[in-house]
């Protein structure tokens, strides 16, 4: 059990890391953002800012857009194993369908988080060359780990999944329609996600490096209870609550894989 | 007619629900933000912003699925009727269905007293009608040009996002206002409304014409696992 | 409908598919060998107007391949039964057909269903006729792949690897069918596997790594392995010279068919070769540099 997830892990990992658009999305977007943030981004922050405020607005600035890229690009990866005919391949392994999602998961996380750290690192380094603060690289690291990573674990685990019921296409114009909705949308112009625990951009995690509300994090709205004050604890929570929704789609990823292969 | 009825079908499902599910979206949080205990004229926001916003980028993800997914295109290249004008009869269905369902709605919006757009007929179906071509053009080009359903629809999304994202800067920045696709909903008939309108249909049409222009070599339609 | 070919190319890339093809089919059957690789579905896309070649010059019943309108005449005259045809699962066999038909501008209405008809009783498909695709077999796939490459009584059909992954039962009804369509059209049947083309064309060319090595009577790849195809019985390890073509267990030991310029061992005695020996040999002379 503990092999073949680690070799489905591996081999989804190889995979996506050699995917074209992976990359060219990533360095596109990663450009975009680092040239449009505008006089607010954290290019000008002042002189002598605390090393994780810098790294914290790098990470909350990637996180608004990077996920959409990655987001798109495993859209299509469950649906396409029926497409290639590679389903009903797998279907006669004696591996455990739980195994194998779980290992596509993971691989097609770890893909995506390898862009997504590098990008950081490169802002790292970028800031290092103005500020000559050391910190910065190791800020790059938490930063990933608290605002990044857990957005890319709960987008790969919708993006896997949902196209197995909706389609990709349908996926792919809800999924930009919510990114906004969700994460970016004042929740005084909408009842909203955006500025709850539940928003994948990181938000939370983001304003807790940063020491003040990073966008919208607990800003008075829908679902209030889901708004608590930014700090730590909420932080942590966030995180945490982000996790554990990707598990719920991935509970269903058997079953829908099951009953596509069977049909 | 047999032959639109074929096409209509091989458009996809998803691709003709797409402008449907963007106005039900419209709908649903125009009377979730009504529920929420939002304004009339906030709740008239939304609605014009669905018209605006969500149309248009459903339309431009339907026309990725519709040039990029074809399970017989080898054999659609090798027969006499041009390929290129086989998608472009998918691609009017899609957008036929979208523009019809726009229309529709911006109607009942009219006539119920909602709509907060421009006054005239004409200019109101510009609300919608300019940024579908922009925004669909650009998808159609990238579709072509990089022969990549994620690479099309991540540019479509994240040129769709920015602008909502950077609305503000946008709207005021002399360069970029003609450009942007949600003038109405966010700066509303201003000066400059109407090139802001012409400038998105032109580019629309200037896409799409260098789209089909590169659709003249077939194979640019061969995606990776075709080739 | 003839075919003439002469210096063409196509690049992929750094991979040259096809390096410099010199081919001439004149009408009716005629087969097209190769292995996997060899460049012979890159010929068949380029034959039915999908790719562009890089080089060199085709043309088909006198249309150059290389203008619009030469291609648009050739797509007039021509049906094609890609290697990987897809289907849309969601129609019926008719109304794939039908859909197929409109598109090879097939208007009038009557005269396209009496068509359909017909060609669905010939490729035995009459009874699904109203079946969706969706879950058709592999033959039956082939079958309508066939069925809609006669839409329109092209007078060139070019079918791509049309056997491979089918049954025996099924190979031989599909290569009857291919030799039935023939007689008043030129058919171009490119496989890799030998059977077919033996069972089926009298011309036949053979192509390794881009190029054309062989072309002429189907009986001339036998002579190739004329005076080089040995048959051995033993009960030690197979022959080290040579390619073993055919080895068979019994009683005496196995049975050795090999393929090799030289004997492969002194109990070795020449044999009649088959038209598979034929093409081993051709592979051979290929595969040697120079």
């Amino acid at each position: 059990m503990r092999s073949c997830l680690s070799a489905v892990c591996r081999y989804e990992f190889r995979m996506q890391i050699r995917k074209r658009s992976l990359w060219i999305s990533t360095i596109g977007l990663a450009a975009l953002i680092t040239v449009a943030q505008g006089d607010r981004g954290p290019r000008h922050l002042p002189a002598g800012t605390d090393a994780a405020v810098v790294m914290g607005s790098w990470a909350l600035l990637f996180s608004m857009l990077l996920p959409i890229g990655f987001g798109m690009v495993l859209a299509d990866r469950l649906v396409r194993d029926h497409r290639i005919g590679i389903a009903s391949l797998l279907a006669g392994l004696p591996a455990r369908t739980g195994a194998l999602v779980a290992g596509k998961y993971a691989g097609s996380v770890a893909a995506t988080a390898v862009p997504g750290l590098l990008v950081l690192c490169v802002a790292a380094a970028g800031e290092f060359v103005h500020r000559g603060d050391p910190a910065l690289f190791g800020w790059a690291f938490a930063a990933f780990a608290v605002v990044l990573l857990p957005g890319l674990a709960f987008v790969a685990a919708f993006a896997l999944v949902c196209p197995l019921v909706i389609s990709a296409p349908l996926f792919r114009v809800l999924f930009a329609g919510y990114w906004f909705w969700g994460n970016m949308l004042g929740p005084d112009y909408l009842p909203s996600l955006t500025g709850t625990l539940l928003t994948p951009i990181g938000d939370y995690p983001a304003s807790w490096l940063i020491g003040e509300r990073a966008l919208y994090a607990g800003e008075p709205g829908w679902l209030s209870f889901l708004r608590p004050e930014p700090g730590g604890g909420a932080a942590l929570l966030s995180v945490a609550l982000l996790i554990a929704l990707a598990a719920l789609p991935l509970a269903f990823a058997g079953p829908l894989t099951a009953r596509r292969t069977s049909s | 007619m047999s032959l639109w009825r074929y096409e209509a079908r091989r458009a996809g499902w998803p691709a003709c629900l797409a402008a449907p599910a963007s106005l039900l979206a419209t709908l649903a949080l125009a009377a979730g933000s009504a529920g929420f205990g939002a304004p009339p004229p906030s709740v008239h926001g939304v609605l014009l912003s669905g018209v605006e916003a969500l149309v248009p980028l459903a339309a431009a993800m339907a026309a990725v699925t519709v040039v990029s997914v074809d399970r017989c295109r080898e054999l659609q290249l090798a027969l006499p009727a041009r390929y290129p004008g086989t998608l472009a009869r998918r691609l009017g269905i899609v957008a036929g269905s979208g523009a019809a369902l726009a229309v529709l709605l911006t109607a009942v919006l009219r006539l119920t007293g909602s709509w907060t757009g421009p006054r005239s007929a004409l200019a109101s179906v510009l609300v919608w009608a300019s940024p579908l071509l922009g925004l669909t053009g650009l998808a159609l080009l990238v579709a072509v040009l990089g022969r990549s359903v994620v690479l099309a629809t991540t540019t479509v999304a994240v040129v769709w996002l920015c602008e909502q994202l950077f609305a503000p800067v946008l709207a005021a920045t002399a360069w970029s206002r003609p450009f942007f696709l949600f003038l109405t909903s966010r700066a509303g008939v201003a000066d400059g409304w109407g090139t802001n309108r012409a400038v998105l249909a032109a580019c629309g049409v200037l896409f799409i014409a260098t789209a089909l222009l590169l659709l003249r070599r077939p194979e640019r339609l061969l995606t990776e696992e075709e080739a | 409908m003839d075919i003439k070919i002469s210096g063409l190319r196509r690049r992929f890339g750094r991979v040259e598919a096809l390096c410099g093809v010199d081919l001439e089919v004149p009408g009716g059957m005629f087969g097209l060998l190769g292995t996997n690789g060899a460049g012979k579905t890159t010929l068949m896309r380029i034959l039915a107007g999908v790719l562009a070649p890089t080089g060199g010059r085709v043309t088909v019943g006198g249309h150059d391949l290389a203008t619009r309108a030469g291609r648009l005449a050739v797509r007039r005259r021509l049906g094609y039964l890609p290697q990987d045809l897809g289907l849309y699962p969601d129609l019926t066999t008719r109304e794939f057909l039908d859909y197929i038909g409109l598109l090879k501008g097939l208007d009038d209405d009557a005269a396209r269903r009496r068509q359909i008809g017909e060609l669905l009783d010939m490729v035995g498909l009459a009874d699904v006729a109203g079946r969706r695709l969706k879950g058709f077999s592999g033959g039956m796939r082939r079958r309508v792949g066939i069925a809609q490459a006669l839409l329109g009584d092209p007078a060139l059909v070019v079918v791509d690897e049309p056997t491979a992954g089918l049954d025996p039962e099924e190979r031989i009804r599909f290569r009857t069918l291919l030799a039935h369509i023939a007689g008043h059209r030129t058919v171009l049947l490119s496989t890799h596997i030998v059977e077919d083309v033996a069972q089926t064309c009298q011309e036949a060319a053979v192509m390794a790594a881009g190029r054309v090595v062989f072309t002429g009577p189907v009986t001339g790849i036998v002579d190739r392995a004329r005076g080089v195809t040995w048959e051995i019985v033993t009960q030690g390890p197979p022959p080290a010279a040579g390619v073993v073509v055919s080895a068979v267990g019994g009683p005496d030991g196995t049975r050795y068919r090999v393929v090799s310029p030289v004997r492969p061992d002194p109990a070795a005695v020449p044999v009649q070769p088959s038209l598979e020996e034929g093409y081993v040999a051709l592979m051979r002379e290929a595969a040697v540099p120079g």
